[in-house]
Protein backbone atom coordinates (compact mmCIF):
# COMPACT_ATOMS: atom_id res chain seq x y z
CA UNK A 1 0.00 0.00 0.00
CA UNK A 2 1.55 3.28 -1.03
CA UNK A 3 2.12 6.12 1.36
CA UNK A 4 0.11 8.67 -0.60
CA UNK A 5 -2.96 6.46 -0.47
CA UNK A 6 -2.55 5.99 3.29
CA UNK A 7 -2.15 9.71 3.74
CA UNK A 8 -5.34 10.29 1.79
CA UNK A 9 -7.11 7.68 3.89
CA UNK A 10 -6.02 9.41 7.09
CA UNK A 11 -7.20 12.79 5.80
CA UNK A 12 -10.49 11.33 4.63
CA UNK A 13 -11.04 9.79 8.03
CA UNK A 14 -10.75 13.30 9.50
CA UNK A 15 -13.07 14.80 6.87
CA UNK A 16 -10.13 16.84 5.60
CA UNK A 17 -9.85 15.43 2.10
CA UNK A 18 -11.20 17.40 -0.90
CA UNK A 19 -14.54 16.12 -2.15
CA UNK A 20 -13.22 15.03 -5.53
CA UNK A 21 -10.57 12.82 -3.90
CA UNK A 22 -13.17 11.50 -1.45
CA UNK A 23 -15.26 10.17 -4.31
CA UNK A 24 -12.40 8.15 -5.71
CA UNK A 25 -11.19 6.88 -2.37
CA UNK A 26 -14.69 5.99 -1.16
CA UNK A 27 -15.10 3.71 -4.13
CA UNK A 28 -11.85 1.91 -3.38
CA UNK A 29 -12.47 1.89 0.35
CA UNK A 30 -15.79 0.12 0.07
CA UNK A 31 -14.21 -2.71 -1.94
CA UNK A 32 -10.71 -3.08 -0.53
CA UNK A 33 -10.73 -5.26 2.60
CA UNK A 34 -7.23 -4.22 3.70
CA UNK A 35 -8.04 -0.56 3.34
CA UNK A 36 -11.29 -1.06 5.21
CA UNK A 37 -9.50 -2.87 8.04
CA UNK A 38 -7.01 -0.03 8.30
CA UNK A 39 -9.88 2.45 8.40
CA UNK A 40 -11.43 0.44 11.24
CA UNK A 41 -8.15 0.54 13.17
CA UNK A 42 -7.98 4.32 12.74
CA UNK A 43 -11.38 4.44 14.46
CA UNK A 44 -10.07 2.22 17.26
CA UNK A 45 -7.08 4.51 17.78
CA UNK A 46 -9.42 7.47 18.16
CA UNK A 47 -11.62 5.59 20.62
CA UNK A 48 -8.63 4.71 22.79
CA UNK A 49 -7.29 8.28 22.76
CA UNK A 50 -10.71 9.55 23.80
CA UNK A 51 -10.72 6.91 26.56
CA UNK A 52 -14.18 5.70 25.65
CA UNK A 53 -14.75 3.41 28.60
CA UNK A 54 -17.15 0.54 28.24
CA UNK A 55 -16.89 0.59 24.46
CA UNK A 56 -15.78 -2.68 22.96
CA UNK A 57 -12.92 -2.23 20.53
CA UNK A 58 -12.86 -5.66 18.94
CA UNK A 59 -15.01 -4.68 15.98
CA UNK A 60 -17.75 -7.25 16.57
CA UNK A 61 -20.56 -4.74 16.30
CA UNK A 62 -19.55 -3.70 12.80
CA UNK A 63 -19.60 -7.36 11.83
CA UNK A 64 -23.04 -7.85 13.37
CA UNK A 65 -24.47 -4.82 11.56
CA UNK A 66 -23.01 -6.05 8.30
CA UNK A 67 -24.50 -9.51 8.86
CA UNK A 68 -27.91 -8.06 9.74
CA UNK A 69 -27.90 -5.95 6.59
CA UNK A 70 -26.82 -8.81 4.36
CA UNK A 71 -30.45 -9.85 4.01
CA UNK A 72 -31.54 -6.30 3.27
CA UNK A 73 -31.94 -5.30 -0.36
CA UNK A 74 -29.32 -2.90 -1.65
CA UNK A 75 -30.54 0.66 -1.98
CA UNK A 76 -31.00 1.98 -5.48
CA UNK A 77 -31.43 5.69 -5.09
CA UNK A 78 -30.09 7.60 -8.06
CA UNK A 79 -28.90 10.82 -6.51
CA UNK A 80 -28.44 12.63 -9.82
CA UNK A 81 -32.15 12.68 -10.71
CA UNK A 82 -32.83 13.84 -7.18
CA UNK A 83 -30.68 16.90 -7.75
CA UNK A 84 -32.31 17.42 -11.12
CA UNK A 85 -35.69 17.15 -9.45
CA UNK A 86 -34.71 19.78 -6.96
CA UNK A 87 -33.60 22.03 -9.79
CA UNK A 88 -36.82 21.38 -11.68
CA UNK A 89 -38.94 22.06 -8.67
CA UNK A 90 -37.20 25.36 -8.10
CA UNK A 91 -37.80 26.88 -11.57
CA UNK A 92 -40.96 28.56 -10.39
CA UNK A 93 -39.26 30.29 -7.52
CA UNK A 94 -38.14 33.35 -9.56
CA UNK A 95 -41.64 33.57 -11.06
CA UNK A 96 -43.24 33.43 -7.67
CA UNK A 97 -40.89 36.18 -6.56
CA UNK A 98 -41.94 38.33 -9.52
CA UNK A 99 -45.59 37.59 -8.80
CA UNK A 100 -45.13 38.59 -5.20
CA UNK A 101 -43.44 41.82 -6.26
CA UNK A 102 -46.29 42.58 -8.69
CA UNK A 103 -48.83 41.91 -5.95
CA UNK A 104 -47.04 44.27 -3.60
CA UNK A 105 -46.94 46.91 -6.34
CA UNK A 106 -50.70 46.61 -6.98
CA UNK A 107 -51.47 46.84 -3.27
CA UNK A 108 -49.19 49.88 -3.01
CA UNK A 109 -50.93 51.61 -5.92
CA UNK A 110 -54.34 50.93 -4.41
CA UNK A 111 -53.21 52.28 -1.10
CA UNK A 112 -51.70 55.40 -2.62
CA UNK A 113 -54.82 56.02 -4.66
CA UNK A 114 -57.03 55.69 -1.64
CA UNK A 115 -54.77 58.15 0.19
CA UNK A 116 -54.66 60.65 -2.70
CA UNK A 117 -58.38 60.83 -3.53
CA UNK A 118 -60.62 62.97 -1.35
CA UNK A 119 -62.69 60.72 0.79
CA UNK A 120 -60.74 57.81 -0.52
CA UNK A 121 -63.32 57.13 -3.23
CA UNK A 122 -61.99 55.47 -6.34
CA UNK A 123 -62.79 56.72 -9.86
CA UNK A 124 -64.12 54.40 -12.49
CA UNK A 125 -62.37 54.16 -15.84
CA UNK A 126 -65.61 54.12 -17.86
CA UNK A 127 -66.64 57.32 -16.12
CA UNK A 128 -63.33 58.93 -17.06
CA UNK A 129 -63.70 58.01 -20.69
CA UNK A 130 -67.12 59.55 -20.71
CA UNK A 131 -65.83 62.64 -18.94
CA UNK A 132 -63.06 63.26 -21.45
CA UNK A 133 -65.48 62.77 -24.28
CA UNK A 134 -67.82 65.26 -22.74
CA UNK A 135 -65.07 67.78 -22.30
CA UNK A 136 -63.89 67.75 -25.88
CA UNK A 137 -66.91 66.27 -27.59
CA UNK A 138 -70.57 67.06 -28.05
CA UNK A 139 -72.79 68.34 -25.24
CA UNK A 140 -74.92 65.26 -25.56
CA UNK A 141 -72.06 63.28 -24.13
CA UNK A 142 -72.40 65.20 -20.90
CA UNK A 143 -75.80 63.70 -20.45
CA UNK A 144 -74.32 60.29 -20.91
CA UNK A 145 -71.62 61.18 -18.40
CA UNK A 146 -74.12 62.29 -15.82
CA UNK A 147 -76.13 59.13 -16.34
CA UNK A 148 -73.02 57.00 -16.07
CA UNK A 149 -71.88 58.85 -12.95
CA UNK A 150 -75.18 58.26 -11.34
CA UNK A 151 -75.47 54.57 -12.13
CA UNK A 152 -72.02 53.13 -12.66
CA UNK A 153 -70.12 51.64 -9.76
CA UNK A 154 -66.46 52.62 -9.86
CA UNK A 155 -64.27 49.67 -10.76
CA UNK A 156 -60.96 51.18 -11.78
CA UNK A 157 -58.52 53.30 -9.83
CA UNK A 158 -55.97 54.33 -12.40
CA UNK A 159 -57.14 57.62 -13.97
CA UNK A 160 -57.43 60.68 -11.74
CA UNK A 161 -60.74 62.59 -11.60
CA UNK A 162 -61.32 65.09 -14.38
CA UNK A 163 -61.91 67.97 -11.98
CA UNK A 164 -58.27 67.90 -11.00
CA UNK A 165 -56.90 68.07 -14.54
CA UNK A 166 -54.82 71.24 -15.06
CA UNK A 167 -56.04 71.36 -18.66
CA UNK A 168 -59.29 72.93 -17.52
CA UNK A 169 -57.47 75.81 -15.87
CA UNK A 170 -56.49 77.37 -19.24
CA UNK A 171 -59.35 79.43 -20.70
CA UNK A 172 -60.41 78.14 -24.12
CA UNK A 173 -60.51 81.58 -25.68
CA UNK A 174 -56.92 82.41 -24.77
CA UNK A 175 -55.82 79.03 -26.01
CA UNK A 176 -57.72 79.55 -29.24
CA UNK A 177 -56.08 82.92 -29.79
CA UNK A 178 -52.70 81.37 -29.21
CA UNK A 179 -53.34 78.55 -31.63
CA UNK A 180 -54.69 80.90 -34.30
CA UNK A 181 -51.74 83.20 -33.94
CA UNK A 182 -49.33 80.32 -34.48
CA UNK A 183 -51.38 78.37 -36.99
CA UNK A 184 -49.17 79.38 -39.81
CA UNK A 185 -46.27 77.48 -38.23
CA UNK A 186 -48.12 74.34 -37.11
CA UNK A 187 -48.60 71.07 -38.92
CA UNK A 188 -51.99 71.19 -40.68
CA UNK A 189 -53.35 67.85 -39.41
CA UNK A 190 -52.70 68.54 -35.75
CA UNK A 191 -53.81 72.12 -36.20
CA UNK A 192 -57.16 71.01 -37.58
CA UNK A 193 -57.72 68.56 -34.74
CA UNK A 194 -56.81 71.09 -32.10
CA UNK A 195 -58.96 73.83 -33.58
CA UNK A 196 -61.97 71.57 -33.94
CA UNK A 197 -61.58 70.59 -30.30
CA UNK A 198 -61.44 74.24 -29.27
CA UNK A 199 -64.51 75.11 -31.25
CA UNK A 200 -66.67 72.60 -29.39
CA UNK A 201 -65.25 73.35 -25.94
CA UNK A 202 -67.80 73.85 -23.25
CA UNK A 203 -69.26 77.36 -23.11
CA UNK A 204 -68.50 77.90 -19.45
CA UNK A 205 -64.79 78.11 -20.13
CA UNK A 206 -65.11 81.08 -22.52
CA UNK A 207 -65.02 84.65 -21.32
CA UNK A 208 -68.55 85.29 -22.57
CA UNK A 209 -70.95 83.35 -24.78
CA UNK A 210 -70.84 86.19 -27.31
CA UNK A 211 -67.07 86.07 -27.55
CA UNK A 212 -67.20 82.37 -27.98
CA UNK A 213 -69.73 82.66 -30.79
CA UNK A 214 -67.72 85.37 -32.52
CA UNK A 215 -64.41 83.61 -32.38
CA UNK A 216 -65.56 80.25 -33.45
CA UNK A 217 -66.31 81.12 -37.12
CA UNK A 218 -63.01 83.01 -37.32
CA UNK A 219 -61.11 80.03 -36.12
CA UNK A 220 -62.94 77.73 -38.41
CA UNK A 221 -62.29 80.15 -41.24
CA UNK A 222 -58.57 80.09 -40.54
CA UNK A 223 -58.63 76.37 -40.39
CA UNK A 224 -60.30 76.03 -43.72
CA UNK A 225 -57.91 78.51 -45.27
CA UNK A 226 -55.02 76.24 -44.45
CA UNK A 227 -56.09 72.74 -45.36
CA UNK A 228 -52.56 71.43 -45.19
CA UNK B 1 -13.69 21.82 1.25
CA UNK B 2 -16.88 20.48 2.71
CA UNK B 3 -16.52 19.29 6.29
CA UNK B 4 -18.77 16.35 5.52
CA UNK B 5 -17.41 15.45 2.08
CA UNK B 6 -15.95 12.18 3.28
CA UNK B 7 -19.14 10.91 4.85
CA UNK B 8 -21.26 12.26 2.03
CA UNK B 9 -19.25 10.44 -0.62
CA UNK B 10 -19.76 7.20 1.29
CA UNK B 11 -23.47 7.91 1.84
CA UNK B 12 -23.97 8.51 -1.88
CA UNK B 13 -22.34 5.18 -2.61
CA UNK B 14 -24.67 3.41 -0.17
CA UNK B 15 -27.66 5.13 -1.74
CA UNK B 16 -26.56 3.80 -5.12
CA UNK B 17 -26.50 0.25 -3.77
CA UNK B 18 -22.94 -0.12 -2.40
CA UNK B 19 -23.40 -1.85 0.94
CA UNK B 20 -19.66 -1.96 1.49
CA UNK B 21 -19.64 1.80 1.85
CA UNK B 22 -22.06 1.49 4.76
CA UNK B 23 -19.63 -0.89 6.49
CA UNK B 24 -17.07 1.90 6.28
CA UNK B 25 -19.45 4.31 7.98
CA UNK B 26 -20.23 1.78 10.70
CA UNK B 27 -16.54 1.21 11.34
CA UNK B 28 -15.99 4.93 11.69
CA UNK B 29 -18.88 5.73 13.99
CA UNK B 30 -19.52 2.55 15.99
CA UNK B 31 -17.51 3.59 19.03
CA UNK B 32 -18.90 7.12 19.11
CA UNK B 33 -22.43 5.83 18.78
CA UNK B 34 -22.03 3.32 21.61
CA UNK B 35 -20.59 6.02 23.82
CA UNK B 36 -23.52 8.27 22.98
CA UNK B 37 -26.09 5.57 23.73
CA UNK B 38 -24.40 4.84 27.05
CA UNK B 39 -25.74 8.18 28.27
CA UNK B 40 -29.15 6.52 28.23
CA UNK B 41 -28.43 2.91 29.19
CA UNK B 42 -25.83 1.75 31.67
CA UNK B 43 -25.07 -1.64 30.26
CA UNK B 44 -22.41 -1.58 27.49
CA UNK B 45 -23.83 -4.70 25.89
CA UNK B 46 -27.28 -3.12 25.78
CA UNK B 47 -25.76 0.06 24.41
CA UNK B 48 -24.15 -1.96 21.64
CA UNK B 49 -27.48 -3.55 20.80
CA UNK B 50 -29.15 -0.16 20.62
CA UNK B 51 -26.32 1.26 18.52
CA UNK B 52 -26.60 -1.70 16.19
CA UNK B 53 -30.33 -1.14 15.88
CA UNK B 54 -29.68 2.54 15.17
CA UNK B 55 -27.28 1.66 12.36
CA UNK B 56 -29.85 -0.66 10.80
CA UNK B 57 -32.53 2.01 11.07
CA UNK B 58 -30.15 4.52 9.52
CA UNK B 59 -29.45 2.20 6.60
CA UNK B 60 -33.16 1.76 5.97
CA UNK B 61 -33.72 5.52 6.22
CA UNK B 62 -30.80 6.48 3.99
CA UNK B 63 -32.99 6.92 0.89
CA UNK B 64 -34.57 9.85 2.73
CA UNK B 65 -31.22 11.39 3.68
CA UNK B 66 -30.68 14.44 1.44
CA UNK B 67 -27.43 15.69 2.90
CA UNK B 68 -29.03 18.83 4.30
CA UNK B 69 -27.33 18.14 7.62
CA UNK B 70 -24.09 16.35 8.39
CA UNK B 71 -24.39 12.58 8.26
CA UNK B 72 -23.15 12.08 11.81
CA UNK B 73 -25.70 14.62 13.10
CA UNK B 74 -28.44 12.67 11.37
CA UNK B 75 -27.06 9.38 12.61
CA UNK B 76 -26.77 10.64 16.20
CA UNK B 77 -30.38 11.78 16.11
CA UNK B 78 -31.48 8.30 15.10
CA UNK B 79 -29.36 6.76 17.84
CA UNK B 80 -30.73 9.09 20.51
CA UNK B 81 -34.32 8.36 19.48
CA UNK B 82 -33.62 4.65 19.45
CA UNK B 83 -32.05 4.84 22.89
CA UNK B 84 -34.94 6.86 24.31
CA UNK B 85 -37.45 4.40 22.92
CA UNK B 86 -35.47 1.53 24.41
CA UNK B 87 -35.37 3.23 27.79
CA UNK B 88 -39.11 3.87 27.72
CA UNK B 89 -39.94 0.35 26.63
CA UNK B 90 -37.77 -1.13 29.35
CA UNK B 91 -38.97 1.39 31.91
CA UNK B 92 -35.58 2.79 32.63
CA UNK B 93 -34.61 6.36 33.13
CA UNK B 94 -31.43 8.04 31.92
CA UNK B 95 -31.21 9.70 35.33
CA UNK B 96 -30.60 6.34 36.91
CA UNK B 97 -27.32 6.17 35.08
CA UNK B 98 -26.04 9.37 36.65
CA UNK B 99 -27.21 8.47 40.16
CA UNK B 100 -25.54 5.08 40.11
CA UNK B 101 -22.44 6.40 38.51
CA UNK B 102 -22.07 9.11 41.12
CA UNK B 103 -19.12 11.01 39.74
CA UNK B 104 -17.54 11.20 36.35
CA UNK B 105 -14.16 10.92 38.02
CA UNK B 106 -14.82 7.32 38.86
CA UNK B 107 -14.36 6.07 35.34
CA UNK B 108 -12.57 2.87 36.23
CA UNK B 109 -15.10 1.63 38.77
CA UNK B 110 -17.88 2.38 36.29
CA UNK B 111 -16.04 0.42 33.65
CA UNK B 112 -15.78 -2.57 35.95
CA UNK B 113 -19.43 -2.29 36.92
CA UNK B 114 -20.34 -2.30 33.26
CA UNK B 115 -18.17 -5.29 32.65
CA UNK B 116 -19.93 -7.32 35.29
CA UNK B 117 -23.14 -6.90 33.34
CA UNK B 118 -21.48 -7.28 30.02
CA UNK B 119 -22.54 -10.22 27.96
CA UNK B 120 -19.47 -10.11 25.76
CA UNK B 121 -17.15 -13.02 25.49
CA UNK B 122 -13.99 -13.16 27.61
CA UNK B 123 -11.98 -13.10 24.40
CA UNK B 124 -13.57 -9.83 23.45
CA UNK B 125 -12.74 -8.29 26.79
CA UNK B 126 -9.16 -9.48 26.59
CA UNK B 127 -8.81 -8.12 23.10
CA UNK B 128 -10.24 -4.74 24.11
CA UNK B 129 -7.74 -4.53 26.99
CA UNK B 130 -4.89 -5.51 24.74
CA UNK B 131 -5.87 -2.99 22.10
CA UNK B 132 -6.10 -0.24 24.66
CA UNK B 133 -2.73 -0.94 26.20
CA UNK B 134 -1.08 -1.32 22.80
CA UNK B 135 -2.42 1.98 21.52
CA UNK B 136 -1.49 3.82 24.69
CA UNK B 137 2.03 2.42 24.57
CA UNK B 138 2.36 3.39 20.92
CA UNK B 139 1.18 6.93 21.64
CA UNK B 140 3.69 7.26 24.46
CA UNK B 141 6.44 6.21 22.07
CA UNK B 142 5.54 8.85 19.47
CA UNK B 143 7.72 11.92 18.92
CA UNK B 144 6.27 14.97 20.63
CA UNK B 145 5.05 16.73 17.47
CA UNK B 146 3.26 13.62 16.19
CA UNK B 147 1.67 12.91 19.58
CA UNK B 148 0.48 16.49 19.94
CA UNK B 149 -1.04 16.49 16.46
CA UNK B 150 -2.94 13.21 16.87
CA UNK B 151 -4.16 14.08 20.36
CA UNK B 152 -5.38 17.52 19.28
CA UNK B 153 -7.23 15.87 16.45
CA UNK B 154 -8.76 12.88 18.22
CA UNK B 155 -9.17 14.15 21.76
CA UNK B 156 -9.94 17.82 21.16
CA UNK B 157 -11.57 17.37 17.78
CA UNK B 158 -9.67 20.27 16.20
CA UNK B 159 -9.56 20.69 12.45
CA UNK B 160 -6.26 20.57 10.58
CA UNK B 161 -6.35 24.34 10.23
CA UNK B 162 -6.84 24.83 13.95
CA UNK B 163 -4.05 22.40 14.74
CA UNK B 164 -1.79 24.20 12.28
CA UNK B 165 -2.47 27.46 14.09
CA UNK B 166 -1.87 25.85 17.47
CA UNK B 167 1.38 24.21 16.40
CA UNK B 168 2.52 27.10 14.20
CA UNK B 169 3.06 24.97 11.12
CA UNK B 170 1.43 24.56 7.68
CA UNK B 171 -1.75 22.53 7.28
CA UNK B 172 0.13 20.07 5.08
CA UNK B 173 2.54 19.39 7.91
CA UNK B 174 -0.37 18.70 10.25
CA UNK B 175 -1.84 16.25 7.78
CA UNK B 176 1.53 14.51 7.48
CA UNK B 177 2.07 14.38 11.24
CA UNK B 178 -1.34 12.91 11.94
CA UNK B 179 -0.89 10.36 9.19
CA UNK B 180 2.55 9.33 10.47
CA UNK B 181 1.24 9.09 14.02
CA UNK B 182 -1.56 6.82 12.89
CA UNK B 183 0.82 4.71 10.87
CA UNK B 184 3.15 4.26 13.83
CA UNK B 185 0.28 3.24 16.12
CA UNK B 186 -1.33 1.07 13.46
CA UNK B 187 1.85 -0.96 12.94
CA UNK B 188 1.59 -2.18 16.52
CA UNK B 189 -2.16 -2.45 16.47
CA UNK B 190 -2.17 -4.61 13.36
CA UNK B 191 -0.11 -7.20 15.18
CA UNK B 192 -2.79 -7.42 17.85
CA UNK B 193 -5.60 -7.82 15.36
CA UNK B 194 -3.67 -10.29 13.24
CA UNK B 195 -2.74 -12.26 16.32
CA UNK B 196 -5.85 -14.38 15.97
CA UNK B 197 -8.58 -12.14 17.38
CA UNK B 198 -8.96 -9.60 14.61
CA UNK B 199 -12.62 -9.56 13.66
CA UNK B 200 -12.71 -6.76 11.21
CA UNK B 201 -11.82 -9.34 8.61
CA UNK B 202 -15.43 -10.43 8.82
CA UNK B 203 -16.30 -7.28 6.93
CA UNK B 204 -13.93 -7.92 4.08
Amino acid sequence: MNEELDSQLSAMFDNELPAAECELLARRLSRDADLKARWGRYAVIGAVIRAERGVALDGTMAGRVSAALSSEPALSIDTAPASRRSRASSWWQPLSGAGLAAGVAVVSILWLRSQALPGGSPVAAPVMVATRTATFGSPSAQGALQAASATTTPDSFVVPPIQQRPMMVVPATELADYVVAHSAFSWPVSRGNLLSSLMVSEPGTSSTPAESDQRAPRVQGNATQNPK
Amino acid sequence: MSADASDLSLVRRVQRGDKGAFDVLVLKYQHKLVKLVMRYVRNPAEAEDIAQEAFIKAYRALPQFRGESAFYTWLYRIAINTAKNAVVSRDRSPIEYNVDRGSTDNEESYDMQGRMKDSETPEGLVLTDEIRSTVNAAIDALPEDLRTAIVLRELEGLSYEEIAAAMACPVGTVRSRIFRAREAIDRRLREVFEGGLGRTEELG
